[in-house]
């Protein structure tokens, strides 16, 4: 139950939220920086706890809807309250999260313990007023968008009207307006008519940052299309089908599964969009659909133990890849939004990818390896064949330390790996 | 623009079957690619079949292993044109691709699955669980309802792969055996009443006399296990048939040599058909064994005669 399942941090990156397969969510906040610390941001600590969704039974299939958090997005902020939507298999919630930190003190007709005072009693009136108290954070859900979904969920994306947002399941899209509860549009449906004819699913979808009425959408069979909802009220043809043919090299039993999009997320301009398959991180220009412009390889080391990870299932992991953010200190290198791609692997490792200087790293989120305040040591993986000192053979890669969720914060150079029960915060070397 | 990842480069101490793949033209390698191709269609079928999720499985999962099993079984298919021998007469003109899509029970979202099946799998021993790419298209187990089978001298059909091409016919017998459905059995013949309303015919062909307990205890079966997919059901069936020791005892690895499209070896005499005398033969022994905890399910081999005649169609 204590298993991350998503990670994400609010427009600010004041914020962290996670969520869990026990159906929690646990909210981080960043400590304001201290002026005289200079050496170090702000630490993360635990803001808000609370229960999103709890697990439900399906009657009429006779299973359990898991409880599990899919995704988290934040609303940007438009008042004292956060929100954000959290989602699990069949229901989205949108919950306000909000800060207390007054109470009114002086009643007339009630103690301060809550107790009703005679009214016989009082004599005179006093006005009651607002007194500081400990800070109590308060989580509500304020909506919740239910009984859409046959299939389960996979994506939530808010759309950038900050209205209206989009919710994918493995057959389906729906179009939500925030405010409304009781509808939804249908705005993608790849159900086939039988459904033993069914051989691609739907596995993540985004909103462009910009243009409010495209999307995407990316498959199990590794093809991503872009959708304007201007087109038609049912978005069944694409406007842009991304795909990259198959290397005949490469082809083995296994392509068709490794070529399965994990994630998609575009970059903040809406120029560029990166996908996550099995081995690879790929960057595409939404100008052209028949290759991707950059290939990253995550694990190629792993190409020659497809069967195995078919076996023990864990070529069907869902990595999830993040952007870097935008870094507001502007030293003597300004690291550009989108120049930094990240995204996970095995044995708690974790991968960055510059895009401009080729230059890539793996590091490792564990506790044992790595003491805090250090930097974190590069790694190494090597094939089957002989090991260099400090390297780790691919043979004792243990595949239960599986890092599926990353993200990075919006403004500073702060990220956030989540391990199968810890979440690990880094941030880059301050001078 | 690659990542400067470390390139990839051939290792000889690879192991065969995790090294790489190789094309199916290679000569001597062709034993390994079907080798592989075996143990991945086998893993395939496991996954589906043995798993008893109390959530619904991932439907891409699903979709991606469903999509393996059907290329292998093309494959297979192209390989066994190759091979009249082992195609009988009256094997009608696309039987894999039909029995295939016919039988996709993963997506059909059924509130209960069909037993009948998963009783014949689970009783099926090792060999002919295992059999290689020759058995597994000689595919005699058409359940479209135009086809006219021969009798049952007809070898029987892999345990396997009539596992998924047997359900949707499966699914129209047990609505037409059982009289009065329980609610669970109810939805399933609501959601199988596209392809029950398809082969009336077959199903009035293959209702056989002496199949009353069996249709019983299959009602009871039915009921007592949850979950809305096949792979639900006969997960629970095969647990308590004690599935291990049948699967996983003494693997006999020389299967595994018999490469069936280098029939000149001996290997291939190792290979018959296993007829269905044969198999009732090694039956038997399972033929007492307890079915679930609270639900003893005692098939002779009278029944079982049945059941083959209903599944293998004739």
């Amino acid at each position: 139950a204590d298993i991350i399942s998503t990670v994400e941090f609010n427009h600010s990156g004041e914020l962290l939220a996670t969520g869990d397969k026990g159906g929690r969510v646990v909210i981080f906040q960043q400590e304001q920086e201290n002026k005289t610390q200079s050496h170090s941001r702000g630490e993360y600590n635990v803001y808000s706890t609370f229960q999103s969704h709890e697990p439900e039974f399906d009657y009429l299939k006779s299973l359990e809807i898991e409880e599990k958090i899919n995704k988290i997005r934040w609303l940007p902020q438009k008042n004292a309250a956060q929100f954000l939507l959290s989602t699990n298999d069949k229901t989205i919630k949108l919950w306000k999260i909000s800060e207390r930190d007054k109470r009114p003190e002086g009643y007339n007709l009630k103690e301060e313990d809550g107790r009703y005072r005679d009214p016989t009693t009082v004599t005179t009136l006093r006005v009651p007023v607002f007194r500081p108290m400990d800070l109590m954070v308060e989580a509500s859900p304020r909506r919740i968008f239910a009984n859409a979904h046959t299939y389960h969920i996979n994506s939530i994306s808010i759309n950038s009207d900050y209205e209206t947002y989009l919710s994918a399941d493995d057959l389906r899209i729906n179009l939500w307006h925030l405010e409304i509860t009781d509808r939804s549009f249908n705005i993608v449906d790849i159900k086939p008519a039988n459904m033993e004819e069914l051989t691609e699913v739907i596995t993540a979808a985004e909103f462009h940052p910009n243009s409010c009425s495209t999307f995407v959408y990316s498959s199990s069979k590794g093809t991503i299309r872009l959708c304007d909802m201007r087109a038609s009220a049912l978005c069944d043809r694409h406007s842009k089908l991304f795909e990259e043919p198959e290397d005949p090299s490469n082809r083995s039993f296994f392509s068709e599964i490794i070529s399965s999009i994990s994630d998609v997320k575009f970059s903040h301009s809406g120029r560029y969009m990166m996908t996550r398959d099995y081995l690879s991180v790929k960057i595409w220009d939404l100008n052209m659909e028949n290759r991707p412009v950059e290939t990253y390889q995550v694990h190629e080391y792993l190409r020659s133990k497809l069967c195995s990870l078919y076996e023990n299932d864990c070529i069907f992991d869902k990595f999830e890849c993040c952007w870097n953010g935008l870094d507001r200190q502007v030293e003597f290198f300004s690291v550009l939004h989108g120049s930094i791609v990240m995204t996970g692997s095995y044995n708690n490792f974790f991968r960055m990818f510059d895009r401009n200087s080729k230059r890539d790293v793996t590091l490792e989120a564990s506790r044992e390896n790595n003491k805090p305040r250090t930097v974190l040591k590069p790694r190494k993986v090597c094939g089957s064949g002989k090991r260099k000192k400090d390297e780790i053979s691919v043979d004792s890669l243990d595949f239960n330390k599986k890092i599926l969720h990353t993200a990075w914060h919006p403004k500073e150079n702060i990220i956030a790996v989540a391990t199968t029960n810890n979440l690990y915060i880094f941030q880059d070397k301050m001078n | 623009m690659l990542g400067k990842g470390g390139k990839r480069k051939f290792d000889e101490h690879e192991d065969g079957l995790e090294g790489k793949v190789v094309s199916p033209t290679d000569g001597p390698s062709k034993v390994s690619y079907t080798l592989q191709r075996q143990t991945i269609f086998n893993i395939s079928l496991m996954k589906l079949y043995n798993h008893r999720p109390l959530t619904e499985p991932s439907l891409q999962k699903t979709v991606l292993i469903n999509n393996m099993l059907r290329r292998i079984q093309e494959e297979l298919k192209q390989e066994g044109s190759l091979r009249p021998m082992f195609v009988t007469a009256s094997q009608p003109a696309d039987p894999l691709s039909d029995n295939f899509r016919e039988a996709q029970p993963a997506f059909s979202h059924l509130a209960s699955p069909p037993l009948l099946p998963a009783d014949f799998v689970s009783t099926m021993p090792l060999e002919s669980c295992l059999t290689p790419a020759s058995l597994l298209e000689d595919d005699t187990f058409c359940t479209s309802p135009t086809v006219q089978h021969d009798g049952p001298t007809k070898p029987p059909p892999p345990a396997l792969q009539a596992v998924k091409d047997s359900f949707s016919s499966a699914l129209d017998e047990i609505e037409e055996l059982c009289p009065a459905p329980t609610s669970a059995e109810a939805v399933a013949a609501e959601t199988a009443a596209g392809d029950s309303k398809a082969h009336p015919s077959e199903s009035n062909i293959h209702k056989p006399e002496g199949l009353p307990e069996s249709r019983t205890a299959e009602s009871k079966l039915m009921d007592s296990l949850p979950g809305n997919f096949e792979i639900t059901a006969s997960t629970g069936f095969l647990t308590d048939l004690t599935l291990d020791d049948i699967l996983f005892a003494d693997i006999d690895t020389s299967m595994y040599d018999f490469d069936p499209c280098t029939s000149a070896t001996g290997a291939a005499s190792k290979m018959a058909p296993v007829s269905a005398d044969e198999l009732l033969k090694t039956l038997a022994p399972y033929s007492s064994q307890p079915v679930t905890p609270n639900q003893p399910f005692k098939m002779d081999l009278t029944e079982l005669d049945h059941i083959m005649e209903v599944l293998v169609g004739s």
